[in-house]
């Protein structure tokens, strides 16, 4: 039998649809292996090659892979819930209603929509924090902490601008609490209170900016910062071992180091 | 066993390192995970009652056209633009099956008839409660911030009054506690205004204490203070709890406020001259004015007997001064000019005798144990805070204190307060209709510091108030113009000219209606001019007799001049007519024996008037509408003819049935009554 299953992906593999689709070729020589991450355009963000101790539970804790899971359902979640929910003050609350009372699996759709964004921001502060105090920010990884940084950002606006969809009290009073903190800031507070509540009241206007920007700017924005962030750890010389690296084992002693060697 | 553990563990670590193995653990337990969301959905609860209804209707005779009715799956009413998403008939399936209107287990009883289509108003608009819900709680009970829990049944008829704004037939709670929100002053202190605009204006007539020296004494002021029912148990006036110090620091405030209103007061003839008032004929003066029309008095048996348009007077005597009751019933709008009380013109030997009759109705014992020390000015200065404080004002008129504007919370939404929003009392029920109930009842359970004083309501005074006051919703608002039915709108409607000053002087408004203001204790004077004659007129006003015998309530006699009858006589035949027909359009004579006689015809066989009315005082026994002996000599013909056609029309409201009659029908029935001039029964039997 497999004998058999190997001689149709066999003939699969040589059909002309096959080759015209993966540029690698067949074979399974190191360098076929290589090609067929670096020629794939969702995979040739990645390194071609990892150290096997790299993909195992204890060398990260796949905090930011579960991060990165936790964003997939929330964005498959959460474009299903956009089939059902109209942005607009008459209809915001009812449409939450609606999921929750009459379609099918609407309340484990929001739910788990819900549930994911509470995980992905706890996901992100404690990959964040594993990423810290294992020192995996310092040189050449600077670059990527601070795109880490402005990815922690984006996932709590995401999660603020969410919160306001359902358009009930809760959700109108934290934004409107929300809101007026930013009109503290000195000079242009008001403009940005203005600016992002479309109006001086948490209205119609500002649900449908809160929308927009929940649904579009700030899942797009993530996307962007995710590549660069994932294409960064291959650049900066995949994820971090603590031997490997020059500032551990080499000549130069670094703060870091110091501080390490009294403890 | 050592070994044992660590081989297992061993072996479990062993086993997770495989990502293979543990990819595959992974994925069937987020499979096993995904699988309980339709689970939910098969096992909700509206599945279940709709299973339990086919189970429930399997055994009935009517099983057959019970199961053809019914659909399965998710049933909602939907009214955009009424914002109505009712779910409720998801499972409560046989609302609209007649069958079942005698079933015990909910949710498969009938719903009951009621005037309206389920399809047309939804279930919540009258029942509250979470309509796009489908789980029992969340529809019935849920008080998050904007669901309401639903209404309990006693509260119903508050529903009907977020549409209707006027008195319904079907309504008496709703009815009742609108009435006592204006009745017992609620709206001086708390605005309540209507969707159309109106605002409700209080009809309790509070004295004005300008001049209140001139009429009482601070002794009954400070017992009334304390306690208005021990003084009148009809007291619309509610006890504000205040300590002996307040009340009497209140009491010498209004009486060193007060200043003399001149000739309020008769001065009495010194003692011993002329004859002692005869209580008999008090008794008898007091019963031909009809005052107990409008004031009632405790019997023997304890019950109020008479109107409530004035206080009770059961223990006048020890509030007033005899020296301003004389003066009061010469003129009652000499010290109060906007009482509702009419000027009688009594001669002044009828005076003392009504007065004496009415000071003697006295109970000395009620401030036998009131003995309160001079006032000092700091006990004045402090009067005049409590009463500012406690917003006596604003039902009182008091010299020096303005009127505050919205004393108390407004209440024109109060029927849709959120529960959130409501601070309870421990071990209360955590509700709406329970707060309200309490806040009348007890207003001050709530602390100390509330202003609001108690009334002195029965329990079912208290539900028709949270009645009237969970009419006043946001939804009634929100309603479509097509389906507001406004009450009857009060107009600033006054008589003018040298009529107008009798007509206010008598306070005609007091009891009859004209164009759209005053009082429904008498008829609507507003076509009066169209329906009479007018030597009949001036004869009622020279001395009115009843024209409905079953009445207590009648006209009373006002002793009018010649010449005031004439201008009133004039004025109202020539003002208050209707436009939809001219009075002399028939005549009042001539009509032939024959119209007479088919109208008698008419009158005792087809339309069987006699069981209600009396032409033949020696053969008809008809008590309820008015004795039309004489009517022939009373009304005109032409406003006959039109009021036979269509009652209603002519009075709104009336009893008398509409007998869609033809015209022929209704020409020989004014024929025949026109000829009952003289009482005997002309063309009778």
């Amino acid at each position: 039998m497999p004998s058999t299953i190997e001689t149709y992906f066999d003939k699969l593999e040589r059909t002309r649809m096959w080759r015209s689709i993966f540029r690698s070729g067949r074979g399974s020589s190191t360098l076929h292996n290589a090609l067929a991450i670096q020629q794939n355009v969702f995979l040739h963000l990645f390194p071609t090659k990892v150290r096997k101790r790299m993909v195992g539970l204890e060398a990260t804790w796949y905090l930011g892979t579960l991060t990165l899971g936790t964003f997939i359902i929330l964005v498959v979640t959460g474009v299903l819930l956009m089939l059902y929910y109209h942005p607009s003050v008459p209809q915001a609350y009812s449409d939450v209603k609606d999921l929750q009372f009459v379609v099918s699996s609407g309340l484990f759709l929001r739910n788990l929509h819900r549930w994911s964004a509470h995980a992905m921001v706890f996901l992100a502060f404690a990959h964040m924090f594993r990423v810290f105090y294992r020192g995996a920010y310092r040189a050449p990884r600077e670059f990527n902490w601070v795109v880490g940084v402005v990815l922690l950002l984006v996932t709590l606006l995401l999660s603020y601008t969410g919160y306001l969809l359902p358009w009930d009290q809760l959700a109108y009073w934290a934004i409107t609490v929300g809101t007026n903190i930013s009109s503290a800031v000195p000079l242009i507070g008001d403009k940005i209170h203005f600016l992002l509540l479309g109006g001086n009241q948490v209205n119609a206007n500002a649900l449908l900016r809160f929308y927009v920007l929940h649904c579009v700017i700030l899942p797009l924005t993530a996307v962007l910062f995710l590549a660069v962030h994932f294409w960064r750890i291959r650049k900066d010389g995949g994820l971090y071992v603590r031997e490997s690296e020059p500032g551990t084992a080499g000549a130069q002693p670094q703060p870091a180091s110091e501080e390490r060697k009294k403890l | 066993m050592q070994t044992h553990k660590t081989g297992f563990i061993s072996s479990c670590k062993a086993f997770v390192r495989d990502p293979f193995r543990m990819f595959g653990i992974v994925s069937v337990v987020v499979l096993l995970l995904l699988t309980i969301a339709p689970a939910k959905d098969y096992l909700s609860e509206w599945h279940g009652y709709q299973r339990q209804y086919l189970n429930f209707i399997r055994n009935r005779g009517d099983a057959i056209t019970l199961r053809r009715h019914f659909v399965g799956g998710i049933h909602q009413i939907w009214i955009p633009q009424l914002d109505v998403v009712d779910r409720c008939e998801t499972c409560h399936v046989g609302l609209t099956e007649a069958s079942l209107a005698d079933v015990k287990e909910q949710p498969f009883r009938a719903h009951p008839v009621m005037p309206h289509k389920l399809t047309e108003f939804g279930c919540v608009i009258c029942h509250r409660g979470q309509g796009a819900a489908t789980t029992v709680n969340e529809a019935h009970h849920s008080k998050m911030a904007g669901e309401e829990p639903i209404l309990p049944a006693r509260y119903m008829e508050s529903s009907c009054g977020q549409c209707h704004q006027g008195p319904l037939e079907g309504t008496p709670k709703l009815n009742r506690g609108r009435v006592m929100l204006s009745r017992y002053g609620c709206v001086s202190c708390h605005s309540i205004s209507l969707p159309d605009g109106t605002k409700l204006e209080a009809t309790d007539n509070p004295p004005p204490l300008s001049h209140i020296a001139d009429k009482t004494t601070r002794e009954w002021i400070y017992a009334w203070l304390k306690d208005p029912t021990s003084y009148s148990p009809s007291a619309t006036m509610p006890n504000f709890g205040l300590s002996d110090a307040d009340a009497s620091d209140i009491s010498a405030f209004l009486i060193a406020n007060s200043v003399p209103q001149p000739g309020d007061q008769i001065a009495l003839p010194a003692q011993g001259h002329g004859p002692e008032p005869d209580p008999a004929a008090g008794a008898s003066l007091y019963g031909e004015s009809f005052c107990a029309s409008c004031h009632a008095t405790q019997n023997a048996a304890g019950n109020l007997v008479g109107g409530d348009l004035g206080p009770e007077l059961t223990n006048v005597g020890t509030k007033v001064k005899p020296e301003w009751l004389l003066g009061w019933m010469r003129d009652p709008q000499k010290y109060d000019p906007s009482t509702p009380m009419p000027q009688y013109r009594w001669t002044d030997a009828q005076l003392k005798v009504i007065a004496g009759y009415v000071q003697s109705k006295s109970n000395p014992d009620l401030l036998a144990n009131v003995h309160l020390a001079p006032a000092t000015r700091a006990q004045i200065a402090h009067g005049k805070q409590l009463v500012t404080e406690y917003g006596c004002a604003s039902c009182h008129e008091i010299r020096g204190v303005p009127k505050p504007d919205n004393f108390g919370p407004n209440l024109s939404r109060i029927g849709s307060k959120p529960v959130v929003q409501l601070v309870f009392l421990p071990d209360m029920e955590h509700s709406l209709p329970a707060y309200l109930t309490q806040k009348i009842r007890e207003p001050r359970s709530f602390g100390s510091t509330f202003r609001m004083p108690r009334y002195n309501f029965t329990p079912s005074q208290v539900e028709a108030v949270t009645t009237a006051l969970l009419s006043l919703t946001d939804r009634s608002y929100s309603l479509p113009l097509s389906l507001q039915v406004p009450g009857m709108r009060e107009t600033k409607y006054q008589p003018a000219g040298q009529a107008g000053q009798i007509m206010t002087n008598l306070n005609c408004l007091s009891c009859h209606r004209i164009n759209g203001h005053g009082g429904d204790m008498a008829p609507d004077l507003s076509w009066e001019g169209s329906s009479v004659q007018r030597q009949w007129l001036d004869e009622f006003l020279k001395n009115p007799n009843t024209l409905r015998p079953a009445l207590i309530r009648r006209m009373p006699k006002f002793n009018l001049t010649d010449a005031e009858r004439t201008t009133l006589t004039d004025y109202m035949m020539t003002v208050y007519q209707t436009s939809s027909f001219q009075r002399d359009e028939m005549p009042l004579t001539g009509y032939t024996p024959e119209q007479i006689e088919k109208g008698r015809q008419l009158f005792y066989s087809k339309y069987a008037c006699q069981s209600c009315h009396m032409v033949n005082p020696n053969e008809d026994k008809g008590y309820i509408g008015p004795t039309l002996t004489k009517v022939g000599a009373r009304l005109n013909a032409a406003w006959i003819f039109h009021y036979l056609k269509d009652p209603q029309a002519m009075r709104p409201g009336t009893i008398e049935p509409n007998q869609h009659m033809s015209d022929d029908d209704a020409r020989a029935l004014t024929a025949f009554l026109m000829a009952q001039k003289t009482g005997a029964g002309q063309g009778a039997k």
